[in-house]
């Protein structure tokens, strides 16, 4: 009974690793298609993105809006592409449809929009999307539903006062149905986030502000799983996952390069990178 | 853009204007500079990587970093402090009306990504009210150069004029309208190009549409003035009055809302002056979307074929009027 529990655990780990390679591959490919968008905080929340759409989440692709879903609030809205690869690949809208990305009349907006098949809600300036993620999880609880409010913040994202407004809120109405989930790659558009804006400790300050922390290696789909598992089901406090991740993971010639935030791969930088990421898959 | 004599532009203004602020570091030892983590996009690190001392990086946190501008310059300092225009005139307008402006503060504000030239990057970063709230609040002059020679010849204008300056700069590089020995000053505007019958006033981005559209008109028989109304608040209102005066026709084009730009100060001043014939290009009360900047501009009616449009209609308006 074990030995299938564990390996029913090891095939869906197994399943999730590869689609986040998948979701690796469309960023790579949509942003080079059209020469404009944000990578390296795209491939950073790789794992979460697939945790989340592949497996915790509660979403139904026939039915984006259907009212009992659980939502998820792109704060760090500029990575888009990550969310447009999970959304196209789980159903949402045609794969093909990426390589629309920010371009002239298409859905796929340069910043997400609520109208999009998937997108809960509009985002792309920083800090505001957590405090809509609050806003949702206190209007659930007010009609009695129960679904969860999922939010990714990147961690220079955390420089902005909003954010700890928010935060401060979702402990007063102890929101439990409310996830954070902090994209923590040290880098932001200027540089290495611990110079631009020193945040650390991120776990303590969340800690203080009265929500229950955990701190995990966002690469390790393991651990991604088992705590989105945990935070999926605590009762009693909000919840943050602090994950440690690599701007730019999965191209070792965009790790922890502060150029690859919002640049383009020109097309020897593409097939490298896609051989990169396909060589992973096996 | 269909036809223009112009040239392309090397660079875009947020870019000249930041290398203008790094060159007067050596002229001013004093004042300092501060981003909000798109250094690298405004170009401000141009300043920083030479007067690191000086220069602030306060993360992204744009209220903070204006409060602590407001702190700088009540101090005595006056500090530049850039970021996006939609984060500037929108997120920390409050702390600009109430610990900027009202106490008159030396806070020169660099402002890109202005109207649709953040195309690209969608709504969230087009800045297409900035010129609404920035000239409504007391003591705020406002700035939009057309291309990098005039961003760099603005970037004085600011530094020298008292108070609070908000310039609006554009992502993109566009076509050249200058050459190095043209003048402005606060409340100035240039000439482009002259005409007897109408006068078509723009400013930024839509300089060149401008006159890409008098070129058209001067082909099918139309004579249009250009104005380059770079100074908003204060506008050159001498300038634009003697124009109209003798073309008898106004149209106004501007990459942000209809409502409460440019237009709507330059229709009042016309009916209360001299009332002519007049229309405004600018957005209908709504938002764009993500795309090619000249697409953009096509279908929201702000491209010079539009202009040409309109012109050709205020035109005909005249004539009726007069017959
Ligand atoms: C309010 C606001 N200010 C500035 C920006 C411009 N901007 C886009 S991404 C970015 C850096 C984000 O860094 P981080 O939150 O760490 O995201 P990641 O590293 O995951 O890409 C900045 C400053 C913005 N989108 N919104
Ligand atoms: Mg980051």
């Amino acid at each position: 009974m074990n030995q299938v529990l564990t390996s029913d655990r090891e095939a869906r780990l197994l399943k999730l690793r590869q689609m986040a390679q998948q979701v690796r591959f469309h960023v790579v490919d949509m942003v080079h298609h059209v020469q404009s968008g944000h990578i390296g905080g795209s491939l950073s929340a790789a794992e979460i993105l697939t945790a989340l759409y592949f497996d915790i989440m509660n979403i139904d692709p026939d039915n984006p809006k259907r009212p009992d879903r659980d939502r998820m609030l792109m704060s760090k809205g500029h990575a888009c592409p990550v969310l447009y690869a999970s959304l196209a690949l789980r159903g949402f809208f045609p794969v093909e449809e990426l390589r629309t990305l920010r371009q002239f009349e298409s859905r796929l907006q340069g910043h997400p929009v609520i109208k999009t098949p998937g997108v809960d809600m509009t985002t792309g300036s920083l800090g505001i999307g957590f405090g809509v993620a609050v806003g949702m999880a206190m209007e659930a609880k007010l009609s009695g539903a129960s679904y969860n409010v999922y939010a990714l913040l990147g961690d220079g994202e955390l420089n902005e006062g909003v954010v700890w407004e928010a935060a401060s809120a979702a402990q007063k109405y102890r929101l439990d149905n409310l996830v954070a989930i902090i994209d923590r790659n040290n880098l932001q558009n200027d540089g290495v986030s611990d110079t631009i804006m020193p945040m650390e400790p991120i776990d303590r300050k969340f800690e203080a502000f009265n929500w229950e922390v955990r701190r995990i290696n966002g690469h390790d789909m393991q651990q991604v799983l088992q705590t989105l598992e945990e935070a999926r089901d605590f009762r009693g406090k909000p919840f943050c996952i602090v994950a440690d991740t690599v701007k730019g993971k999965g191209v070792s010639f965009m790790e922890n390069q502060r150029s690859w935030h919002g640049s383009p791969p020109n097309d020897e930088q593409y097939r490298q990178a896609v051989s990169e990421i396909q060589g992973a898959l096996v | 853009m269909t036809t223009t004599a112009l040239k392309k532009a090397a660079i875009p203004t947020r870019r000249a204007y930041s290398a203008r602020m790094a060159e007067y570091g050596a002229i001013d030892s004093d004042f300092a500079v501060m981003d909000a983590d798109i250094g690298y996009s405004t170009y401000s690190y141009l300043f920083g990587d030479k007067y690191p001392g000086r220069y602030f990086n306060m993360g992204i946190a744009e209220v903070n970093m204006f409060a602590c501008a407001a702190g700088f310059a009540a101090n005595g300092r006056t500090v530049i402090a850039g970021s996006y225009g939609v984060f500037i005139t929108m997120r920390a307008v409050e702390v600009i009306r109430s610990f900027i402006c009202y106490p008159n503060l030396n806070v020169k504000i660099l402002s890109s990504h202005g109207g649709l030239t953040a195309a690209i990057d969608g709504v969230t970063h087009q800045a297409t009210e900035d010129i609404a709230t920035m000239s409504t609040i007391p003591n705020m002059k406002v700035l939009v150069p057309a291309d990098p020679v005039a961003a760099g010849k603005l970037f004085d204008v600011s530094f020298t004029s008292p108070g609070p300056v908000f310039t609006r700069l554009m992502r993109d590089p566009y076509y050249e309208i200058y050459d190095d020995s043209a003048s402005f000053v606060l409340g100035g505007s240039n000439t482009l190009r002259e005409g007897s019958d109408i006068t078509i006033v723009s400013y930024g981005d839509m300089v060149f549409q401008a006159v890409a559209a008098a070129e058209e008109l001067a082909r099918s028989g139309i004579s249009a003035e250009v104005i380059d109304a770079y100074s908003i608040k204060p506008y050159d209102a001498e300038t634009i009055l003697q124009s109209i005066r003798k073309t008898g026709a106004l149209l106004v084009a501007e990459n942000h809302q209809r409502k409460n730009g440019l237009g709507y100060e330059l229709g009042i001043l016309s009916l209360r002056e001299f009332p002519v014939p007049f229309d405004n290009l600018g957005l209908r009360d709504m938002f764009a979307e993500s795309g090619d900047y000249y697409k953009l501009l096509e279908k929201y009616g702000l491209s010079s074929s539009w202009i040409n449009k309109a012109a050709t209609a205020l035109v005909a308006r005249k004539e009726q009027n007069n017959a």
